[in-house]
């Protein structure tokens, strides 16, 4: 190959896109030496490769489709609400969010006495609800200090989210049990006469918490802000006048349970008190005392104040621990197996054709594709699991397949053909290439649209592998080597 | 280099596929004897049977650990790198929290590494196996879409049947559960083990030449491209073996008992297929 020929490979669109793709990958995958002189890269790193617990909750909700003439949505929300008594949201025109869990038989006749029927039937929450329910355990468990906490909800092709799984590193299955296994039931209630007391609110009447505080003008004693809803905020005002809190509020203390274990013990500012004899107040502040102690004491009723707030009843439906040793020994596992899988593959395309000249392009392509590939896991902040691995691995003995098919479909009877005849040589190559390509994607896509756990990942990355194949490394390799086969 | 010369010209089409039928008939039987028993073709492990599993550090041996779990629904011991995995079937709670309080008993160095609900296991598993049949039925209309001719495209599909068949055979012979892992593995057998028989086919039935050619063309190509895919899979599985890393090795393995079913299926079930139409159709 002269320099002519190699200056016209590099200048095919083709190549180009590939090369393109290799360096935008390598700046994506980002490898460096950390603060430890360690090699890290951006790549991410699923829970199997790591160390720490998973726990994945179901929602005992259901969304129902209706059709009704007559009735809006509104209507039957409203209508449904009552009848049920409890939280029914209208989604869009002909779907309801019902937040408690019923079968579709037990629901027919509620949906018959609000002029409707019902259409469609799928336990889970729609797609606002759950992203409120992620961003309600996300903060749950980050304000736990948990570093590496993944929190996914797993959706069908539906729209009906139906599962969410909290991944965490460095914790075990108990601990992350405790964090976030137990929905709480939250409670306020106000002390009446010596041990007695009285029920004022329950959790859903705090609409929002916020972050733990050290005021320096108290004697830097922390508190936990939170908000409440108008009825709640109501709630608490007339507990208080009948209780007679506002005129004595050291004898009648506010607690907070959760799970009827209090959590919270403490009587109100008696400002705070006398304002409420006025107006009712929707804006409060839980203090938990000074220094360390105060500060956690802050961030644990933070959490439980969270824990009242989430909407949506959960099930466990499983969980489980990725020990560290288990996630050193995958790690270091799948490394090895990705290196020996290239070597073994270099070494039975070698003694396949015995010519370094076609064997280094076949490696070298599938090498990029790999590493095309790892850029688009790391540019989409993709975590890598055991599975993914698997597939990707399985990948790069897939994907020199098709560059055999390209190799032996233009050597055909062993002799180098003519520019013309190359082209259609290889357009037939890449035909048989795209049917099989098309097979394996059709083959993936029922996997990407169900919510099955962590496989939607694998189908994902699956699917990336026959796209970048098909699309980018298999055209670019047709070219390189028929500027080598020309030489 | 050739090693072996690929020539069916000798052997009738039954010649050639009774084998293949054989084994094919054999695994369906397996297979069906395996859902009489356990309810599902491939023996479900712990993500879709639901169930609990422990790591506990002992010197006990696996029959005294079988010994201390009398009564409880114990169902297999693994060596792991943390210590020994125990697995257990579905229970009620009042069983569980008597298995947690003699696990403590027993093992104070142990730790609980999963639970799965057994209802969430069985939606799992439904979504699994709708998944492995949309996939399949979607891979034979992609093959459908791309002959566009009955016999031949059917024994492309026939093929993959087979391959699947005799995958989820073994894996019962060989103790390999059906898990999300092995799942994955079948999904890309459904969608990688075409390959060669697209090859086939597409060489067969759109090249010039003779037939005897260009089956020993398709076969030279063909049987490289299994044995890259299969040396991959042979690296991956060798590792995570010796590594002991249970997913990996379990989709390594159902990999390699595809590729070999495949070669089987592909080279003498899919060939026959193939040249009988192709005499009666007069391509020579």
């Amino acid at each position: 190959m002269n320099a002519a020929a190699a200056k016209k490979l590099l200048m095919d669109w083709r190549v180009a896109l590939l090369i393109i793709l290799i360096v935008l990958s390598a700046i994506a995958i980002f490898p460096h030496f950390d603060r430890n002189g360690k090699l890290a890269t951006n790549l991410q790193y699923g829970l199997d490769l790591q160390n720490g617990a998973w726990i994945q909750l179901e929602f005992r909700s259901e969304v129902v489709g209706f059709s009704s003439t007559g009735s809006t949505v509104n209507d039957v929300a409203t209508n449904l609400s009552q009848s049920l008594d409890t939280d029914v949201i209208a989604i869009d025109a002909t779907h309801v969010e019902i937040r408690k869990f019923y079968n579709q038989s037990d629901l027919e006749p509620y949906f018959t006495a609000a002029g409707a029927k019902i259409t469609s039937y799928q336990q889970g929450i729609s797609k606002s609800t759950a992203d409120e329910v992620k961003s309600i355990l996300e903060n749950k468990i980050n304000t736990l200090g948990t570093k590496d906490a993944k929190v996914n909800t797993l959706t069908g092709l539906n729209g009906v989210t139906r599962y969410v799984r909290i991944e965490m590193a460095g914790v075990n299955m108990a601990q992350a049990d405790e964090i976030v296994g137990k929905q709480g039931k939250f409670e306020i209630r106000i002390q009446t006469t010596g041990n007695q007391t009285e029920h004022v609110l329950w959790g859903d009447a705090i609409t929002s918490v916020g972050t733990e505080t050290k005021s320096a003008t108290t004697g830097n004693v922390w508190s936990v802000p939170f908000t409440l809803s108008e009825s709640g905020a109501e709630a608490l005002r007339n507990a208080a006048i009948k209780y007679d809190l506002i005129k004595d509020p050291s004898s009648h203390h506010l607690i907070m349970l959760l799970d009827n274990v209090t959590i919270f013990d403490a009587p109100m500012a008696a400002s705070a008190a006398a304002n409420l004899a006025t107006t009712p107040n929707r804006q409060w502040q839980a203090t938990t005392g000074t220094g360390t102690a105060g500060q956690e004491a802050a961030q644990a009723l933070k959490i439980h104040l969270h824990a009242g707030a989430l909407p949506v009843d959960v099930d466990i439906a499983g969980s489980g621990t990725v020990t560290a040793e288990q996630g050193a020994q995958n790690m270091s596992a799948s490394l090895y197996a990705g290196i020996l899988a290239l070597l073994t593959v270099g070494l039975v395309i070698f003694i396949r054709y015995r010519e370094p000249g076609l064997v280094l392009p076949m490696v070298l392509t599938n090498a990029s594709e790999m590493i095309i590939l790892l850029g688009f896991i790391a540019a989409i902040g993709f975590q890598m699991d055991l599975p993914t691995i698997a597939g990707l691995i399985a990948v790069l003995g897939t994907g020199i397949d098709q560059l055999v098919i390209i190799t032996d479909e233009i050597l055909h009877e062993g002799k180098v053909p003519s520019p013309n005849l190359y082209l259609k040589r290889l357009a037939r190559a890449l035909a048989i290439i795209v049917a099989a390509a098309a097979t394996v994607f059709i083959a993936m896509v029922p996997l990407m649209v169900m919510p099955l756990t962590t496989l939607q990942g694998f189908a994902l990355i699956t699917i990336m592998g026959v796209l970048v194949g098909v699309i980018i490394t298999r055209p670019a390799y047709g070219r390189i080597i028929m500027t080598i086969l020309s030489k | 280099m050739e090693p072996f010369k690929y020539n069916i010209e000798k052997y009738s089409t039954r010649q050639l596929m009774l084998v293949p039928l054989i084994l094919l008939v054999v695994s369906l039987i397996l297979l069906a004897l395996n859902t009489v028993s356990t309810g599902m073709p491939v023996t479900p492990g712990i993500e879709y049977a639901g169930g609990y599993s422990y790591t506990v550090v002992t010197g006990q041996t696996d029959d005294q650990i079988r010994a201390v779990f009398k009564g409880f629904p114990l169902v297999s011991i693994k060596q792991d790198p943390a210590g020994k995995e125990l697995q257990f079937g579905p229970m009620e709670t009042a069983t569980l929290n008597s298995l947690n309080s003699v696990v403590s008993q027993n093992y104070p160095n142990h730790l609980a590494v999963s639970s799965i609900d057994a209802t969430f296991g069985k939606t799992n598993q439904s979504m699994a196996v709708l998944a492995l049949i949309i996939s399949f039925i979607g891979m034979s209309i992609v093959v459908f879409i791309t002959f566009r001719t009955f016999i031949p495209s059917l024994a492309v599909v026939l093929s993959a049947f087979a391959d699947m068949v005799m995958t989820a055979a073994v894996m019962n012979i060989v103790g390999i559960q059906l898990t999300l892992g092995t799942t994955a593995a079948l999904l890309m057998l459904i969608g990688y083990s075409v390959d060669s028989d697209i090859l086939l086919t597409t060489r067969v039935l759109k090249r010039q030449g003779k037939l005897p050619d260009k089956l020993a063309g398709a076969f030279h190509t063909g049987i490289i491209m299994t044995s890259t895919t299969f040396a991959a899979a042979a690296a991956m599985f060798i590792v995570s073996w010796v590594a002991g890393v249970e997913i990996m090795w379990e989709i390594s393995a159902v990999l390699l008992i595809g590729l070999v079913a495949d070669v089987l299926n592909t080279w003498l079930t899919n060939a026959a297929i193939l040249r009988w139409y192709a005499v009666k159709r007069g391509v020579r």
